[in-house]
């Protein structure tokens, strides 16, 4: 049995820049957790090295309290469903869907084949296909199916729904859910359709500049974000008072992002607007630098 | 069931009030099992735990029940307790709104009286 997921301090140092810096981060089981940051935040590289694809420069991680790398028994409990690139030389380019999913079914021990199988059909996949030859779409699909069938207690998708229009987006999050109802699996995803996703998550991270600036159930982060406007006057009195992002003048007017204390909470009055504001409203105001 | 959600409110609060709009529009019966939570969840692309969240708050107020290992159904006298709870609100949901926009735009006292006595409306 796998519980919990344990990433303590870990820095990845590349040549000219550290991707993450010093990142801790504790999954539970039986959530659906959502990753969400800008392009070149560190969320491919804390993935990967969360489900023991690559090394951390310092720090570790744990799986119940055991170190994941090159532990075969942690390594059978997570799954890390890659994006998959047609123009890269290396990897699985060359192979064909039939034995990519054949591989997956050998290096995940718990591989449902007929999961595999059924998601082949409903996504209407070519299995004779060599992966180069793949739409974006379908290397999404495949990427997913992936996932879906490792049955691995901890799965980790990089951006699944990538590629993906909008009919198979939903189609995606509804097998996800379903998945989860059944089996009460870990997922672990990261998108950059954050509006769409934001409700299918128990919990969001937020990944910026090689940090993690915020971990927190998704529900409670929402209830305590809104959005202020008012004259200048009024609202700067808010901004000296409360946490406040993403502040916009235009005239004698001004607009800010304000995250409140867990239970602070203010009222719409004559004076100040408060309105809530969606986690891709509240993602733009902490990230979006000016 | 089966509305669209909106950005304006949080999800489980929508989901509970979709809930009592069913109830008091006889889709959903008193005595009649609800939809679980991960129909709702499928339905909407939410988290269970959310639509077990909008659920609970009606269970807490005695609209819902649950019956072991089954789900969760409408208990007897459902349809007027979310009419006295909306009573309640009344004041907060509506009154003071209307208020706050009359005294916004120097609506007196007297000529909102006047309004309201003189609507054509269902009252």
């Amino acid at each position: 049995m796998s519980n919990i997921l344990e990433c303590k301090d870990i820095v990845k140092r590349f040549k000219d820049k550290d991707a993450l810096k010093g990142v801790s981060l504790t999954l539970e089981k039986g959530k659906i957790y959502g990753m969400i940051g800008r392009n070149g935040a560190g969320k491919t590289t804390l993935l990967s090295i969360m489900s023991a694809q690559s090394k951390p420069t310092s720090g570790s991680v744990n799986l119940d309290g055991e170190e994941v790398w090159e532990n075969q028994k942690c390594i059978d409990n997570i799954c890390f469903s890659r994006e998959l690139n047609p123009l890269s030389t290396f990897g699985p380019n060359n192979v064909k869907v039939k034995e990519l999913l054949r591989m997956a079914s050998i290096y995940y021990p718990y591989w449902d084949k007929k999961m595999a199988d059924s998601l082949v059909k409903k996504f209407d996949i070519n299995i004779k296909q060599r992966i180069s030859k793949l739409s974006k779409g379908m290397l999404s699909m495949v990427t997913i199916i992936i996932a879906l069938a490792s049955k691995s207690e901890f799965t980790i998708l990089d951006e699944p729904v990538a590629g993906l229009d909008v009919v198979a987006r939903e189609q995606f999050y509804k097998l996800l859910l379903d998945e989860y109802n059944e089996t009460g699996r870990t997922f672990v995803i990261s998108t950059h359709i954050i509006e769409e996703a934001a409700d299918l998550f128990e919990e969001v991270i937020i990944v910026n500049n090689g940090n993690i600036l915020l971990k927190e159930n998704t529900m409670d982060l929402l209830e305590r974000a809104y959005h202020v406007s008012g004259s200048a006057d009024d609202i700067n009195t808010l901004i000296e008072k409360y946490e406040a992002h993403h502040v916009e003048n235009m005239g004698r007017s001004k607009g800010a992002t304000i995250l409140f204390k867990k239970g602070e909470r203010m009222e719409s009055s004559q004076d100040v607007m408060v309105q809530p504001v969606s986690l891709q409203n509240l993602f733009v105001a902490l990230c979006g630098k000016e | 069931m089966n509305e669209i959600l909106t950005q304006e409110k949080s999800i489980y609060i929508q989901i509970s009030e979709m809930i009592e709009r069913d109830i008091l529009r006889d889709i959903i019966l008193e005595e009649e099992k609800v939809p679980s939570t991960n129909e709702i969840a499928k339905l909407y692309a939410i988290n269970p735990a959310t639509a077990a969240k909008g659920v609970n708050i009606l269970v807490d107020r005695g609209v819902l029940y649950k019956k072991r290992g089954i789900g969760m159904f409408v208990a007897k006298g459902a349809k007027e307790m979310i009419k006295e709870k909306r009573k309640e609100d009344f004041y907060d949901n509506y009154v003071k709104k209307l208020l706050l926009e009359a005294s916004n735009i120097g609506i007196t006292k007297e000529e909102l009286v006047r309004m309201i006595e003189g609507s054509q409306g269902e009252i």
